[in-house]
């Protein structure tokens, strides 16, 4: 038994995949690939799966990874060559390797935003680095407090830890490095539904780039 | 693909993926390749549409031609509609994103009559008028089959025709037919007629109903060279016909997510209440190795991890211990479970069990559905309390601790002896857990009781009955609540007002149209939901278009009345509904169709061929 790491991208519809479905969705698609997947051992045995970081509802990404657990000796590219043909449709496998990192070494995570500007290239962009240029861009967060959810004003710019705005024909297109992992989260959907707001309610799309480490090393 | 515009809503509804497509085994031809476009609709949400087994049949076997492309389409929920309505989106089909103006066919399964609001409701929201005389251009042509088409005439205007019976071979024949009138670019009046040729097509506008002074029908006229009668279709053979290789596997999570298959066709049981058991006779059975290997196929192309055999009554199936052998050959492997339902108390053999125990061990169900042996008689559900107790204690030694049981209130010659019946008989289960001397340490038993209110439906032997009122109903169940006496025992019941309204729309007739079109103008969709049912909005649908629903639901039938649906014809002799009817009234049971053939006329669809009779005959 050993594990590997399969990495993905979640395009197109499979974006609205949330992150339980795509679990089910990934087992039967190991299933139907025939890996020889190790099974727990208990009274009700089940494969092994874990998702280094589920990815909202709603958001595209070039970087997911999913861990399992694999019996027999087959090698990664033997695994990848089961799996490749046999996800569901949006979900591409990328490449199988074995395991660098522990997922709770995530710190951070790159995504970009695209608002789809019609015509308003120019105003957009300048709305924009006008907000992220300031020292306080408020906004509300879900949180928790106890066993109570409750909203939190938090200030985005501490949390940014780099950006670039950059327009091409009618889409402008942010970059921005959050907080992302198991301790500190920030969800780029808080920056984008701010500009959002102050755009007239412009719709964009969101991708996870990559995700990396504490020394903003790629997470591998 | 779904449009922009589509797309934009999306982030604002819950569970989106319900109106994506997209999903594995999911069919995209190019439209125009094809000569016939088919948007198939259940008329509820995503994930109780996903679950249905008949979608899944139809949809493949619609696809299985180069010349059709059938699509889905479900009753978006209501934060969906919203938004639609809201952006003028008409109603698409998953496949493809196109509005269902773009289509030739429309098909509604008609699994219960709860779901008719939801059909008008899709129809408006496509932009398509609701009544079939409003809509005067050949395409789209809207039909319904299933269940409740065995009495469309409720929602017999909204239609342009129904197909009775088995889908799979009628639905080829009508394709065949609309792509020729397509060609010929014939009028859609001339294409009802020539569709009112074809052996199992019912076209209501060619019948004309006659009402007698008290409402109930006086005659009924067949128009412009329409069968006097329609005549059900039935599948011959199972092993032969159409199957699904693939199922669509949702992304969501559904109701039933697993492979299902259905191992035989119709009942050999005879339970009077029963409309199922009536409707899909005669039996027939599938072979074990063609069930065998389907499932496997299934499994390998879906990554199912449980399989389902379906049927009415799946321990009947006559080679069940050689299918379960054959299947445990191989699912242990693959991981894969075997759910069984639809089992029954008299025949669940300790073979039977030990093969569930291999599988996985999910909760007991047992249907007794009336309290005392009395009323089990008159029904005719032949399982006495011995089979019962004897199932019970196998069960309890076999290392289960809890036990769901069905019961219906209001079943016909029900006294509230028989309702208290029901307490005593669970009280009896739980004795028998606790007189059972390898009872495992420290666990207590449930027993669930789940009590569901009996509405009286066309071709059984209670057609003619009057349906126990809401008050009725509901004074029954504090009696049952008030005859349990202990916490080992759970009841729970379903609300009176839904069984009462289904009682109406299950033996209507025309009359009642205007009061579902009234009830959906008004906001009446989703009525099988608790949260959407409206039930003031449709008792005052009823008295805006004067209509009494007590006419339909409690009133006692003479046998000589003409009924809405005489002019369909399910194979089933009137004479012995009749004669069924009476011995219920005796208390008399008929011996299922194995030990001797009652003769219920229906294998005469199948030239006189059942395969209950088989064995006994050979």
């Amino acid at each position: 038994m050993r594990c590997v790491r399969v990495w993905f991208k979640k395009m197109g519809m499979s974006r609205y995949v949330s992150h339980l479905d795509l679990m089910r969705a990934m087992t039967r698609a190991l299933r139907r690939a025939k890996v020889p997947l190790w099974y727990t051992e208990g009274y009700n045995p089940h494969p092994y799966i874990t998702f280094a970081l589920p990815l909202s509802l709603g958001m595209e990404s070039l970087c997911e990874s999913m861990d399992m657990r694999i019996e027999g000796d087959s090698t990664n590219e033997e695994i990848f060559a089961m799996l490749k043909d046999n996800m569901p449709p949006g979900i591409e496998i990328i490449k199988v390797s074995d395991p660098v990192f522990d997922p709770k070494k995530i710190t951070f995570g790159e995504f970009d935003i695209f608002f789809d500007c019609e015509g308003n290239s120019d105003k957009i962009v300048g709305l924009i680095n006008g907000m992220l240029s300031q020292d306080e861009l408020i906004v509300q967060k879900l949180g928790k407090k106890g066993r109570h959810k409750v909203l939190k004003d938090i200030n985005l710019i501490e949390f940014i830890k780099d950006y670039s705005v950059s327009s091409f024909g009618e889409r402008v297109k942010v970059s921005v490095i959050l907080p992302a992992g198991s301790t500190t989260n920030v969800n780029p959907s808080l920056l984008a539904d701010e500009i959002q707001k102050r755009a007239d309610g412009i719709a964009y799309t969101l991708i996870r780039k990559q995700l990396l480490t504490e020394g903003m090393e790629q997470f591998a | 693909m779904i449009s922009k515009e589509v797309e934009k809503i999306l982030p604002l509804v819950q569970k989106p993926g319900r109106y994506t497509g997209g999903e594995l085994n999911s069919v995209v031809k190019d439209k125009s390749k094809v000569d016939l476009r088919y948007a198939f609709c259940f008329p509820d949400s995503y994930e109780i549409g996903m679950s249905h087994l008949g979608i899944k049949i139809l949809y493949s076997a619609a696809n299985s031609r180069d010349d059709v492309w059938c699509e889905r389409v479900f009753a978006p929920w209501t934060d969906m509609e919203k938004e639609m309505r809201e952006k003028n989106i008409p109603l698409y089909a998953l496949e493809s994103g196109d509005p269902l103006t773009e289509f030739d066919l429309i098909g509604f399964t008609l699994q219960y009559e709860l779901s008719y609001t939801n059909i008008l409701n899709m129809l408006d929201l496509a932009g398509i008028p609701v009544r079939s005389k409003d809509r005067s251009s050949l395409t789209p042509i809207i039909v319904g089959g299933g269940p409740c088409a065995c009495n469309p005439e409720p929602i017999a205007d909204f239609f342009d025709l129904f197909m009775l019976g088995d889908g799979e071979e009628v639905s080829d024949e009508l394709f065949d037919l609309i792509i020729s009138c397509k060609k010929e670019n014939v009028s859609k009046a001339e294409f009802l007629k020539r569709a009112a040729q074809i052996k199992g097509v019912y076209v209501p506008s060619l019948y004309e109903i006659e009402y007698n002074e008290d409402k109930t029908v006086k005659a009924v006229k067949a128009t412009q060279t329409a069968p006097e009668k329609v005549t059900k279709r039935i599948i011959s053979d199972l092993d032969t016909v159409h199957y699904p290789d693939k199922f669509i596997v949702p992304f969501i999570e559904v109701v039933h997510d697993r492979v299902v298959h259905e191992i035989l066709r119709g009942c050999i049981r005879g339970c009077r209440f029963c409309q199922a058991g009536f409707l899909y006779r005669p039996i027939r059975e599938k072979s074990a190795d063609t069930i065998n290997t389907q499932c496997k196929r299934l499994c390998e192309t879906t990554g199912y991890d449980e399989i389902s055999l379906s049927s009415l009554s799946t321990s009947d199936y006559t080679h069940l211990e050689e299918l379960m052998e054959k299947l445990l050959s191989w699912t242990e492997d693959y991981k894969v479970n075997i759910a069984l339902p639809s089992l029954r108390v008299d025949n669940f053999s300790e073979k039977l069990m030990g093969y569930l125990k291999r599988v996985r061990r999910s909760g007991l169900t047992f249907a007794p559905e009336a309290g005392t042996q009395r009323l089990r008689d008159a029904i005719n559900k032949n399982v006495t309390e011995e089979e019962l107790m004897n199932t019970a204690r196998q069960a309890f030694s076999g290392g289960w601790t809890a036990v769901k049981l069905y019961f219906m209130l209001g079943l016909p010659t029900e006294t509230y002896d028989d309702v208290a019946g029901i307490a005593e008989l669970a009280q009896k289960v739980v004795n028998e857990f606790y007189r059972n001397p390898d009872k495992p340490k420290g666990k207590g038993v449930q027993v669930s009781i789940s009590v569901s209110s009996f509405v009286p439906k066309p071709f059984t032997p209670f057609q003619w009955e009057a349906q126990d009122t809401m008050d009725e109903l509901i004074s029954k169940q504090n009696h049952l609540l008030s005859s349990v006496k202990t916490k080992k025992i759970s009841v729970s019941y379903h609300k009176v007002n839904i069984s009462f309204l289904e009682g109406v729309f299950a033996r209507g007739d025309r009359q009642l149209s205007d009061v579902i079109e009234y009830a959906w103008r008004h906001g009446c969709k989703f009525d099988s939901w608790d949260d959407n049912f409206l039930f003031d909005v449709w008792l005052e649908a009823f008295e805006k278009c004067g209509v009494d629903p007590l006419f339909y639901s409690s009133r006692k039938r003479e046998y000589e009345e003409i009924l809405p649906w005489d002019h369909l014809d399910y194979g089933i002799r009137k004479e012995f509904l009749i004669s069924e009817s009476k011995k219920a009234y005796e208390n008399e049971t008929t011996p299922h169709c194995k030990i001797k053939c009652a003769g219920c006329g229906t294998n005469m669809l199948n030239g006189g061929k059942c395969d209950a009779m088989r064995k006994s005959m050979v």
